[in-house]
This record gives structure tokens, sequence and C-alpha cells, in this order.
């Protein structure tokens, strides 16, 4: 069985950002899918892929960190990098604790963004061979 | 010795009985007052406003009614057995007292009122009876005693009447200081009518016989004067006290509400620049951040084997457009703080900075900083919003602070001075903190440039905004010795060149 390739998901209520964000992962070979809210995302079919999430914490709707409670609950241990305009130390507290790889506050090296990527689908495609082998 | 069974005809003294009047009324007043004082006290304030206020009505209300009986003469000397004169006093102290704790109290339900008025009445009643009583001499009284059941009915209804008057008043403003003054001459016209037909229901005969006169008092005209003399000092002396504490209430209370709104004002003041500084950050670092990443996007592109100049040229385009929208948020701000000042009121400067003085009191008392003022006492007013003025000098206050919390080998001296010119009026904050350094003076008016420790950077450039948008300057310079001057000029709202 043939792995499926990973993929980013971008969630930022700001377009010029989704498109900049999405450039830029694009550029170093990775799939890409954008969203402008959290509601759109969780309505999508790619809840469950293999992959990680770049999520904006300042969102319409469903904040970053509120859809961050509802995956946990659902049980979708999806990754999660979250980028923030402004953020303080009391949020990006409760996101790390709750599991998050990275807080990037705005604006931010195109690196450690790339960076945090990479080792979101580290640890997706780690958890899931895992999963796979117990399921064996 | 007039014979037994004589009936003797009383005759009335018309200037005491004009004064037991006079008495009735300020009884009435300081009752009406006095209500409003214990309403208004809480712990210890209520029990002395209630003891002293119940003492010195009972004075009122004995004194009325011993002063009624004093202008009463018979044609045989009276004496007075003090026992009972003394008990009669007791009753009108408790009557008082049960007067003023039912009418301070949060509400008067009909059935309370009721009940107290009737407890009230028998209790002046029985003061007034108490009295007659006391008198010893060679003559006998009945009574009449449909007169006696109308005197009682009289006192309850005046007792009623007196508890919904003074629930009405006590918490009323001085303005109404007349309507209360009617209202206490309806309430002593009750009490005399009660007294007097109290009197007219006794019909005196003589006993024939000498009085048994051990404790027994014989008043004096000159006494008559003395007890009317000190009712009324008592009383005029509650009602003065009444006013006094009502003053010092009514300004207590004014004063806690200025310091209120200043506090509040303060807060909305920090929590509107902390979210003007937060939504800048936020609107700005948006476009900056695509700008960017976009631009590293752009050099990636370029750098993949081949190079993807589709993918590049868009990430530039991106880029670029990203940029201008920065600006424009930028633009937009500059606009939101320049176009903002559209309520133009005469502002003293004087009087805004020590208004403001006061509000950062704390922090100056903290700080241990010693403050000194010369302000030109003919300064004249600017044009300008008030508000945003002192967000700029409370601003340049609390950054002198701040910058002189780490001095240890000097004073700390806050300095504001203002001057006025034919065209300005100018002010200066000096304090002799850190001082400036060797820096570019011109950056500390730059966003969210800052040298404190969680600083937002905005107050000097938000504050240099609002000057400049009022037509005025705000400028920084190194002071001779330690520490900076912050000084800025307003035109003057005259306009005299």
């Amino acid at each position: 069985m043939t792995e499926p390739e990973p993929l980013v998901i971008v969630i930022d209520d700001d377009a010029p950002t989704r498109e900049t964000l999405s450039s830029l992962i694009r550029s170093v070979g990775l799939r890409v899918e954008l969203f402008g809210s959290a509601q759109e995302f969780l309505k999508s079919e790619q809840l469950d892929a293999p992959g990680c999430l770049v999520l904006d914490i300042r969102l319409h709707g469903i904040g970053g960190l509120d859809l961050q409670g509802r995956l946990a609950a659902a049980n979708i241990r999806i990754p999660i990098i979250f980028i923030t305009g402004h953020g303080d130390i009391q949020m990006s507290v409760r996101a790390m604790k709750a599991g998050a790889i990275e807080f990037l506050t705005k604006p931010f090296r195109d690196q450690d963004l790339l960076d945090a990527i990479y080792v979101g689908l580290e640890k997706d495609r780690e958890r899931r061979q895992r999963e796979a082998e117990v399921a064996i | 010795m007039i014979p037994a069974g004589m009936p003797l005809a009383g005759s009335y003294d018309p200037l005491v009985v004009a004064l037991s009047v006079v008495i009735a009324v300020a009884a009435s007043y300081a009752a009406l007052d006095l209500a409003g004082r214990v309403a208004a006290g809480k712990g210890w304030s209520f029990a002395t406003w209630l003891t002293c206020g119940s003492l010195g009505m009972g004075v009122g209300i004995w004194s009325m009614h011993f002063t009624g009986m004093l202008a009463f003469s018979l044609p045989v000397p009276v004496s007075y057995y003090w026992p009972t004169v003394v008990l009669s006093y007791a009753v009108a102290v408790v009557a008082a007292a049960l007067a003023l704790y039912v009418a301070s109290r949060k509400q008067m339900s009909s059935a309370r009122a009721v009940g107290s008025g009737v407890v009230m009445g028998c209790g002046i009643a029985a003061l007034h009876y108490l009295c007659m009583m006391a008198m010893q001499m060679a003559a006998d009284f009945r009574f009449d005693f449909l007169l006696v059941a109308l005197s009682v009915v009289l006192a309850i209804a005046f007792s009623y009447s007196a508890l919904r008057l003074a629930f009405h008043f006590r918490d009323a403003k001085e303005e109404v200081a007349w309507r209360k003054l009617g209202s206490a001459c309806v309430m002593a016209t009750a009490i005399c009518a009660m007294h007097y037909t109290g009197m007219a229901a006794a019909t005196f005969t003589s006993s024939g016989t000498e009085p048994d006169l051990s404790h027994s008092v014989t008043v004096s005209s000159l006494g008559t004067t003395g007890i009317i003399t000190v009712t009324l000092l008592v009383l005029g002396f509650a009602i003065l006290s009444s006013i006094v504490d009502r003053r010092f209430h009514a300004q207590a209370l004014e004063l806690a509400l200025t310091q209120t709104k200043v506090e509040l004002a303060r807060v909305g003041r920090a929590t509107s620049l902390g979210e003007l500084a937060a939504s800048i950050a936020h609107e700005i670092n948006q476009p900056i951040g695509a700008v960017a990443n976009s631009a590293s996007a752009c050099l990636r592109w370029l750098a993949t084997q081949p190079p993807n100049l589709e993918e590049a040229r868009i990430a530039a385009a991106r880029t670029v457009r990203e940029a201008t929208r920065a600006g424009e948020v930028i633009t937009r701000i500059r606009a939101l703080l320049k176009n903002e000042p559209p309520t133009k009121e005469r502002v003293d400067l004087n009087e805004v900075i020590r208004e403001v003085l006061t509000l950062a009191g704390n922090e100056i008392e903290k700080g241990r900083i010693a403050v000194t003022t010369a302000l030109a006492a003919d300064a004249p007013a600017v044009l300008g919003d008030r508000v945003q003025l002192q967000q700029v000098i409370l601003n340049l206050i609390t950054n002198a602070i701040a910058a002189m919390i780490s001095v240890e080998d000097h004073p700390r001296e806050l300095r504001i001075e203002t001057v006025a010119d034919s065209g300005t009026v100018q002010v200066s904050v000096q304090d002799s903190g850190v001082g400036l350094g060797h820096e570019d003076v011109e950056q500390l008016f730059r966003p969210f440039f800052t040298t404190k420790r969680g600083g937002m950077g905005m107050g000097l450039s938000i504050s240099r905004s609002i000057i400049e948008a009022h037509g005025g300057r705000l400028w920084a310079a190194p002071r001779s010795g330690h520490g900076a001057v912050f000084q800025f000029n307003l035109p003057r709202a005259d306009g005299a060149a």
C-alpha cells in the first residue's frame, strides 16, 4: 500500500496571507490546501488526511484554539502549527500545552514555518506508522 | 386659701404659649431633618445619630408640653413632682427614638406606619398626661373624657403624619428646606392642637387642702425662660449638626464619585490605547508578514531547478501588493488620529495638568518623587479635545516617572511648567531620570519604539499625533544635569498673534 502524499492545510481568514503561505509551501514541493475559516475546514473531507495544519489563532467564528480543542475532542490528532498577528504569552502557553508543534508570531521567518511544518509532517507520519503496526 | 370645691379658672400667658409653638415648630423641623441623618448612617454613625437624635427630639417634645403647661396658670401655686417629670421626659425620648427608627428604615409599609403612629401617639399622650399628673397644688382636676379621647386621637394622627413626612423628607436635598419648614409648621399645629385639647380636657377645682410638696419643684418665670432657651439651643444644635453632617456627607459622596469617574476615565483611556496598539499591530503585521514571506517564496521559486518563473512572478507581484497594503494601513491610522478631534472646546492646560497630577498621585507617591509646578497664572486657554490633551500630559508624566524609578544617586524630581507667549501656550515636563542617552531623540516618537519593559511604544507617537492634530509641536531634549525635558506647545484659543 503506497502512502498518500502528505498535505499541509492552511486556515487563515486573510486571503493574501493564505496565498503567500501556499506559494511558500508549494515552493518546497509540498501539497497545500487553503481554508478561510475553521467551519469550511470542518465541512471538508480533509479532516483525517495525513499531514499537518497551519492555523491562525484569530479567526472569525470558531477561533484557532477552539478548533484545536474540537479536533482533540474528535480524536483527530493532526499536528498543529499556530500563527498569529500578535500573540500573547497566555495564548501560546495554552496552545503549546494542548500539543501544538509551534507558535509563530507574524511576521515570522519563512524557514521557521517550513521547519515547523517538517516537524509536524514527521510526527504525523510516525504516529500513523505506529498505529498501522498496532493494527497489524 | 380658696374653699374646697370652688372651680378654678386657669389663664394662659400668651408669650409662653407662643414660645411653646415655636418649640413645636423647631422640634418638628429637627425631627424631619434628623430622620434623614439616621437613615444615612450605618453602624456607629447610625447608633450615634439615633441616640443623640432621640435625646434631642425628646427634649423638644417634652419641652413643648411642659412649656405649654407652664403657660397655664391657676389662682393657686403649682409645683411639680419631679420624678414624674423625669419619667415624662423618658417617655418623650422613647417616642422620639421609635419615630426616628421607623422613619429611617428602608421601607415604610402602611401597617408599620399606622402601628408606630399609634404607639408613638399613645406615648405622646402619656407624656402629656404625666406632665399634668406631676402638678402639685391645692386643687383637683377632672377630665372630660371625650376631650381626652380627642387629644389621644390627635396625638396618633400627628404621630402618623410626622412619620410619613419624616420618611418622605429624609433623603431630600437642602433645596426643599422651605417645604420641610412648611411641613414642620403643620406638624407643630397638630402638636399644639393635641396639647391644648388635653389641657382643655381638665377642669380644676380647689381641693382646700395643702398639697404634699415633697420631691416637688416650683418653676419660676426664670425657670420657664431657662427651659425654653435650653430647648431651643438643643434643637438648634441638632438641626445645625444635621445640616453640617449632610453637607459633609454630600461632599464625601461627590468626592468619591469624582474619583471613580477619574479612575474610570483613566482605565478607559489605558484600555483604548492598549486596544488601539494591539489592533494596529494586528493590522500591520498581517501585510508585513505577507511581504516577508512572499519575497522568500519568490526567492525559493527562483532557486528551484529549473526556476519556476511564473510562481516567482506571482510571489513578487504579491510582495508589492502587500507592501502597498501595509502603507495604506498606516495612512489610515494616521488619518484616524489626525481627524479625530471634532470636539474643540476651550481647555485650560493648567487645570488639565492639576487633574493629571491627581491622577498620577499614587505613582508619584510610590516612586517617592518630588513634584514642583510653575504654572503661569495668566496662561490662556487653548482649543482642543480635553480628553486627548489629558492623555498626552498623562503620557508625559508617566514616562517621566518611569524614567526616574531606577534613579538612586540623586533626587527624583518632576517639574511641570506652563509658559504663555503671544501666540502659544507651552508646557514642559522635566524629570531627573535616566535621560535620553545618545540615541536619536526623534526615534522616541516612532511607533513601537520603547525602552520600557512591557511597553507598547505607542505613547509618544500617539501623543505627537494628537499635538500635531491640534496645530502644535511636541519635542524632547536632554536636561542639563540629569534627565530629560519633553515640551509641547499649542496655539492660544484667542488666536492672539
